[in-house]
Formats: structure tokens, sequence, C-alpha cells
């Protein structure tokens, strides 16, 4: 479960430290077992708040916890998943060389580690690479093996930034295929994307950011009631334009 | 202790994987087979003159380490986000700080350890080729202390990096700061005893001398680890130097690290 409460993030910027404002008060509540989907414009803050509940960047003010835990608290990474946007791995290494350095860190058995490695590398596509340098990846290949270094674990929170980005369409299918088996374990999921077709397919609730603001919050069904009628636009996107134009006009 | 290891680990691997390191070690060896041919020229100097340019070469091979490996291994680290990978693990700041440290303190442990078998090497190549009378004043014990206390300099400098990479935003403003470090490091000796020396007509002001005073408490003395050319005249080096020498370097790196660890927790990744 992730609960975030009153949360605010205000950056630094240039000599004269100018503050700008990347969350403004954001709270949300996600419950176990939920896809929950990011979206809003470029500067939203999607990625500070993802940021945030993994205690990369430090909340003004505001608290977070995740699985009764503050981010801060290093029992919570134990039960998290963390695809980063524009995934960057070590070039020298392998995909096999990242998952054992993860195998130790959450101290599970060498065994163990070889018998999840195959099966992880499997559901991504990448088993028959497992000993290649990161180096000779293509950037779709390198965004299923950071998906991989995510899921190795088997955390209970999974939190994706952009996970579509770079990949081709039957790469977008086999993500999303994983997303969902992935919370047909019980697992929570909390991602954000500029994909809306995307998000409107797989997730139980989504949220709109605008301007470090959390603009609203809405199920699936809820989307279809507020706007029925919309011609060649889905109904997110028309919901989009419409929060985030209107929010851009004020 | 885990996160540690682990990441030790793992920059000790990405480290030996680098290009960088199979250049420094060809270069140097390279270096080091020239220095036996063109020894031959300077007739009663040969293992003075051997000596010297090896453990020169093996510094130098050790120096690359915090300028180039270290830097990429840290500043760039964080530079290009693959810092992302580690610490979303249960892994702490400082954990990965010390760990980073750690794999680095492998690599110039290892680096300079196979270049202290070029310098045998060339001592053997020497004797084969001129004859072992000119070399009954080589000391291996000497040559062993005089490369060790190299090696702290050069772990020195390899925590300089960490304390630079957390600090700053770019890996070329950390290298450009720990080139700073090795300079006052290595001049700042120089310029305190030419301080203390009354020179008649140059007036020192107060302000420098403090200056430097407060520079000389804040940066180490690298110049006390450079023993390489007592080694080299087959002097030997008492064994309280080295112990005083050892426990300074890591109370220094001790100190680095810390602060490098106090600065990192309070920035952001964004």
């Amino acid at each position: 479960m992730i609960q975030v409460s009153q949360l605010q993030k205000t950056y630094m910027s240039g000599v004269r430290r100018k503050p700008t404002n990347a969350l403004v008060h954001v709270s949300l509540h996600v419950e176990c077992g939920e896809i929950f989907g990011i979206i809003g414009p470029n500067g939203a803050g999607k990625s500070t708040l993802l940021k945030s509940l993994l205690s990369l960047v430090r909340p003004n003010s505001g608290t977070i916890k995740l699985n009764g835990f503050f981010p801060s608290d290093l029992r919570c990474r134990q039960s998290l998943g963390y695809l980063p946007e524009n995934p960057c791995l070590y070039d020298n290494l392998s995909v096999n060389d990242h998952l054992i350095f993860i195998a130790r860190t959450a101290n599970l058995k060498n065994p163990l580690a070889q018998q999840r490695i195959p099966e992880v590398l499997a559901m991504v596509g990448l088993d028959h690479v497992r000993h290649k340098q990161i180096r000779t990846f293509s950037k779709g290949m390198v965004q299923r093996a950071a998906l991989a270094c995510a899921l190795f674990t088997q955390p209970e929170i999974l939190i994706l930034d952009e996970p579509m980005s770079g990949l081709d369409p039957l790469g977008r299918k086999m993500v999303t295929d994983i997303i969902r088996a992935y919370n047909d374990q019980g697992n929570t999921v909390l991602f954000c994307s500029h994909v809306l077709t995307d998000v409107e397919r797989i997730c139980d609730r989504i949220a709109i950011m605008d301007r470090g603001q959390l603009a609203l919050t809405i199920t699936p069904q809820e989307l279809l009631d507020i706007t029925p009628d919309v011609r060649g636009e889905s109904p997110l996107e028309t919901l989009f334009v419409r929060t985030v134009g209107a929010g851009g006009q004020q | 202790m885990r996160g540690v290891y682990a990441v030790a680990l793992l920059s000790f691997k990405e480290g030996l994987r680098h290009r960088v390191l199979y250049g420094v070690l060809l270069a140097a060896l390279l270096l080091m087979g020239c220095t036996v041919l063109v020894s031959g020229f300077f007739l009663r100097d040969i293992s003075k003159v051997i000596l010297d340019f090896c453990m020169a070469t093996v510094t130098l091979g050790g120096l690359t380490i915090p300028f180039f490996l270290a830097i990429h291994l840290l500043a760039k680290d964080i530079e290009r986000r693959t810092i992302f990978t580690l610490l979303t693990r249960p892994i702490s700041r400082g954990q990965y700080l010390i760990g980073k440290f750690f794999g680095l303190f492998l690599i110039t442990g290892l680096i300079m350890l196979l270049l202290t078998g070029g310098v045998w090497l060339c001592l053997w190549g020497g004797e084969f080729l001129f004859g072992s009378r000119f070399f009954v004043t080589v000391s291996w014990v000497s040559i062993v202390a005089a490369l060790f206390l190299s090696w702290l300099s050069v772990l020195i400098l390899n925590a300089f990096v960490v304390l630079w990479s957390t600090v700053t935003t770019s890996s070329f403003l950390a290298t450009l700061l720990t080139l700073f470090s090795y300079v006052i490091g290595h001049s700042i000796d120089d310029v305190v005893r030419f301080l203390q020396v009354e020179v008649t007509m140059i007036k020192i002001s107060d302000s420098i001398r403090m200056t430097v005073d407060v520079v000389k408490y804040l940066f180490p003395n690298l110049a006390a680890f450079d023993l390489k050319s007592a080694a080299a005249h087959g002097l030997s080096i008492p064994f309280t130097d080295v112990l005083i020498l050892t426990t300074y370097a890591t109370a220094y790196i001790v100190v680095l690290l810390v602060l490098s660890t106090l600065f990192f927790n309070r920035r952001d990744l964004a």
C-alpha cells in the first residue's frame, strides 16, 4: 500500500536559486493489488513523485509510507521494484551480472538466484543474451533488462516510470502483459506514462497531474461516464486535454 | 555490510572490464621494458635508474585510477543515473559510497600489485643483462614499503574523488577538483617550508600565511607518501614511518568518506 500525504517539493535552480514547484500538496492512496497510472504533461511532477517514493528525491514537506515504512527505511526497499525513465545500466556488465548484484542485495541464496535468473529473463525475452554486455543491447533491450532487474525479487510494489518508452509494439504488449500478470498475483503497480491508451487499458485508477498538482483521480468506469460521446478520441485523451488545457488557461 | 560488499564487487567487476585499465597496464609495462634497455647508458646507477623509473611508472599507473576510472565509476554513475539501479535496492547512500570506495581499493591494489610484478621483472631483466654487481644495494623491503605508501596516496585521491563526486553535479568538475587536491597535496609541504624561511626584501602578507595554514590542515600532505627515491637509493624506510603514514591515510580516508556521506545524504538525485 502506498500512502502519500501533502507532499511538497521545490527545486532551487540557477545561481539565483530560483524556486520551481515540482510537487504542490500532493496526496494519494494506492491500495494493495491496484494498478495506478499517473499521466500528465512534461514537467508535471510525475517523475519527481516517483523519485520521492524511492527516496531519491527528498521532499520539502509531507509524508510517504510504503507498506507502512518511510521511503528512507531500507526495509521498504526490499519489497520494491523500480524501472526508471530512460534506464541506464552498467555498459561493461551483462544483465546476468546486474541480476546477481540484485540477488546479493536481497540476500537471495545463490542456488535460488541461479534458478530465478533464467525465469525472469525469459519473461522479458532476454534469456538468449544473458551473458552479453549491456553495451551491445538496443534501447528496447536495455529497457527490458531494466524491467528484469525491477521484477527480479518479485517485489510487492512495482514503480515504473515510462515503462513503454523505446519499445516497439510487440515490446509494449509484452510489458503490458507482464504488468497484468504481475498484478494478478496481488501486487501493486504504480506507473506513469505518456501513452494514454496503455494507461486507459490496464489501470484500475488513473491520476492526472499538472504543474505539480494532482488535478484529478478517476476509474476507467467513471471515465466512460464523464466523457461518453467523444468521436475519434479516447475518453482519457479528451479528459486529459480538458483538464490540462483548463489548468493551462488559468 | 551486505550492501557494501555487493556494491564493491559490482564496481570491481565494472572497473576490471574498463578498457582504460588495459591501456594503462600495457603502457606502463612497455615503459618499464624500455627503462631496462635505457638504464644501460647510466653505468654505475643502473639499479637506481631502473628502480626510479619503474616505481614512478607504478605510481603513474595507480594515479590513472582516480583520474579516469574512479571518475567513471562514481561521478559518471551519478551523472548517467546508473546509480538508480543501486540506490533503489536496500542500500543506503553511505553504503553505496563506501562500497564504491572499496571497489576502487581493490582495483587500485590489483593494478599496483601487477605493476610491482613488473618492477621485479625489470630488476631481474637488469641483472640478467648487466650483471648482479650493479644490484647489491637493492632492498626489496624498501621498495615494497615505498610502493605501499604510494598506493595509500592513490587511495586518498580515490576518497577525494568520492567527496567531489558527491558535492558537484558534473564529472568534469569532480576531475578538476581532484586534480587540484593532488597538486595541493604534493606542493603544500614545499610552500610551508618556503614561508618558514625568512627572505629579506620579500614581504609575505599575513593573510597569505593564514590561507596556507588553513590549506595545510585541510588537504593531506601527499608528498610525505613519496619515498620512492629513498627506496631507489637502497635506503631503509623505518617501519614507524610506514605505520604513522598508514594511520594518517586511514584517518584521512575515513573523514573524507564520512563527509561524502553527509553531503550525499542531502542531495537530490533528480
